[in-house]
């Protein structure tokens, strides 16, 4: 055996391996997280075809995560209303007519405001909702018990949580497009004098039927991302209430980012290049 | 139980969320349930800017939206406009697409076609798609941005013959000509002061001519006088001589005075038609200066020598050019 020497240069190689190691492990772990997410996907997908487990739990999940949600998508909606409305009449004064303000707040409240607001708050409320339920079912093994049972916890718990946000989503945000529409209405009767035909007429001027079901869509894909988020961390939730508070953190953040890339991705693929005024 | 209640709970909300938005949704299109509202079509061959939902206006007053633009055969696009039924079309009714604002808005408007505006190609439109049965003929008037097209070519161009001309005519030849009807101005009225002063001199001479002629007068009746007494007085022959011959001097004298007389008196004429000469050219003249008639105007604005000027360029290239290809201009052809 050679003795290992003392130059300074002798802890180099490791060092560099241990560095190469750190991406490699780093890299699997990608790697890893991205394949476990595609299963947890797939195995989702798969589980939808218990229709006995999850049926029966869908209607109190659709009254959960979507009714229960109905007054703060509605509260938010009327603020953003009224806010277009002084907001336009802002921008808009001695240069715009202002019945233009009934075009921005129907274009904006039905393409945007509405959707993405009200995806973002109900990212907070139900995905938190969601995985700090599962999260704390999986610490305190609950989940291990319903495998025990031979429930499969996908079809029992996320499941009915998916398709609840997947469908009420769209339910919420119609609500509040139209409530949206309405307070910026009343706003600007009541505040800028301006008069509901004006009003009308700009909210007429441009409206098209393509523009609340692109809102109607963007929002399911929201309740569906949200859900699905939420489902995922809790169910990876370790180590007790830290775990927990966590996996809640990280479905609430990853579900913001997902609602404003989902909102990009459909604005690329369903708007460009479609001309704002065709029928 | 507790499934029941959630049943229920979310059955109402989604039936009323869906209800609501239905209702708003036909509300906001105005859509006609009760077909409450009639159906116009015009055609035209161009709609322009105009879109499903537009405004039909008869008389300035909403009467209605479009429903749909469709092409049709021969080159030909249907516009199909639903109306409210109680809308009187008027008689004779053509259909006139145009910009509604400055903000992008086109409407459909109804109205007679003696009501038309005074625009040739409209009305070639509209003779145009006159004809189908049950159909109104319609034209559609330039919107904002063609408009601003045409006024940034007509601009261009105005551009382009306002740099020809500062090409063709600068400010230095513009002061040069200034310059030399200035030169003609203060010539003729040098001219105007050297006939006033001949006149003047004319004058002196015609009165200094005219009393002579008087004097002249005055000593032929006095010798004629003389000779009478003589006649009368005198027995000899010589003296019947003298005197007679003094009689022939006297007739002479006379023809040679009325000579005189003619020559002063048609002098008076020529003197009077002089003074009018130079009257008249006073006038002109005082016209000239203040800027009255052609060539007052010629001398006192320059633009007017600027376009004569220019004119004058115009000329000689189109001169320059007749003798450099006669062959554009002039044909000429045996057989």
């Amino acid at each position: 055996m050679t003795p290992v020497t003392s130059s300074p240069l002798a802890g180099s190689p490791s060092a560099l391996v241990s560095w190469v190691e750190r991406i490699g492990r780093g890299t699997r772990q990608r790697i890893a997280d991205f394949g476990s997410t595609a299963r947890f996907l797939g195995e989702t997908a798969r589980s939808f075809g218990e229709v006995r487990t999850w049926a029966p739990l869908f209607m109190d999940q659709a009254r959960r995560l979507g009714v229960d949600s109905l007054p703060i998508g509605l509260f938010i909606a009327a603020f953003t209303g009224i806010v277009l409305a002084l907001l336009a009449s802002y921008s808009f004064t001695g240069a715009v007519p202002l019945y233009f303000i009934g075009t921005l707040v129907g274009k904006t409240v039905i393409l945007e405001l509405a959707p993405v607001l009200t995806g973002l708050a109900l990212a907070g409320r139900v995905g938190a909702n969601i995985a700090a339920e599962i999260g704390t079912m999986r610490v305190t093994e609950q989940i291990d018990a319903l495998e025990t049972l031979a429930y499969d916890p996908l079809a029992y718990l996320v499941v009915p949580r998916v398709l609840a946000g997947t469908l009420m989503f769209p339910v919420i945000v119609a609500a509040a497009m139209v409530m949206g529409i309405f307070c910026g209405w009343a706003a600007s009767g009541l505040l800028l004098n301006v008069s509901s035909a004006e009003f009308l007429k700009g909210l007429r001027l441009f409206f098209q039927v393509f523009d609340v079901r692109y809102g109607l869509v963007k929002s399911a894909s929201f309740g569906l991302a949200v859900t699905l988020i939420g489902a995922r961390r809790g169910l990876n939730a370790q180590g007790g209430a830290v775990g927990v508070g966590s996996a809640c953190t990280s479905a609430v953040v990853y579900s913001a980012v997902m609602i404003l890339v989902l909102d990009a991705f459909w604005a690329v693929t369903w708007l460009l290049g479609r001309e704002a005024t065709a029928p | 139980m507790k499934n029941r209640t959630s049943d229920l709970i979310v059955g109402a909300v989604v039936l009323a969320v869906i209800v609501t938005l239905l209702a708003s949704l036909a509300w906001v299109q105005q859509s006609d349930f009760g077909q409450r509202r009639n159906e116009v079509v015009a055609r035209v061959r161009d709609v322009g800017n105009a879109r499903v939902g537009n405004a039909v206006v008869i008389r300035g007053v909403i009467a209605g939206r479009l429903q749909a633009i469709e092409l049709a055969p021969a080159g030909w696009v249907h516009v199909r406009m639903k109306l409210d039924r109680s809308m009187e079309m008027p008689p004779n009714a053509v259909v006139l697409l145009n910009e509604s604002s400055l903000f992008g808005e086109w409407q459909a408007m109804i109205l007679e076609r003696s009501a038309l505006p005074a625009d040739v190609t409209v009305r070639q439109q509209i003779a145009e798609a006159t004809g189908e049965r049950n159909v109104l003929a319609g034209a559609s008037l330039p919107g904002i941005g063609k408009l601003t097209a045409v006024a940034g070519q007509i601009a261009g161009d105005v551009a382009s013959v306002a740099a020809r001309v500062q090409v063709a005519f600068d400010d230095q030849a513009a002061r040069e000509l200034r310059s030399s009807i200035r030169n003609v101005a203060d010539l003729s009225t040098v001219l105007s002061t050297t006939v006033r002063a001949h006149a003047s001199d004319l004058d002196t001479v015609a009165v200094q001519l005219r009393a002579a002629v008087t004097s002249l007068n005055k000593t032929a009746a006095n010798a004629q006088r003389m000779a009478e007494q003589l006649d009368a007085s005198a027995t000899s022959g010589e003296v019947r001589k003298v005197v007679d011959n003094i009689a022939v001097a006297s007739v002479d004298l006379r023809r040679a005075t009325l000579q005189v007389r003619e020559l002063v008196e048609k002098f008076t004429a020529t003197q009077g038609r002089l003074d009018s000469f130079l009257a008249n050219g006073d006038s002109v003249l005082k016209k000239v200066n203040s800027g009255q008639g052609s060539l007052g105007l010629l001398v006192n604005d320059p633009s007017l020598y600027r376009r004569s000027d220019s004119l004058m360029v115009q000329l000689n290239a189109l001169v320059a050019d007749i003798k450099a290809n006669p062959g554009r201009y002039v044909r000429l052809r045996i057989f």
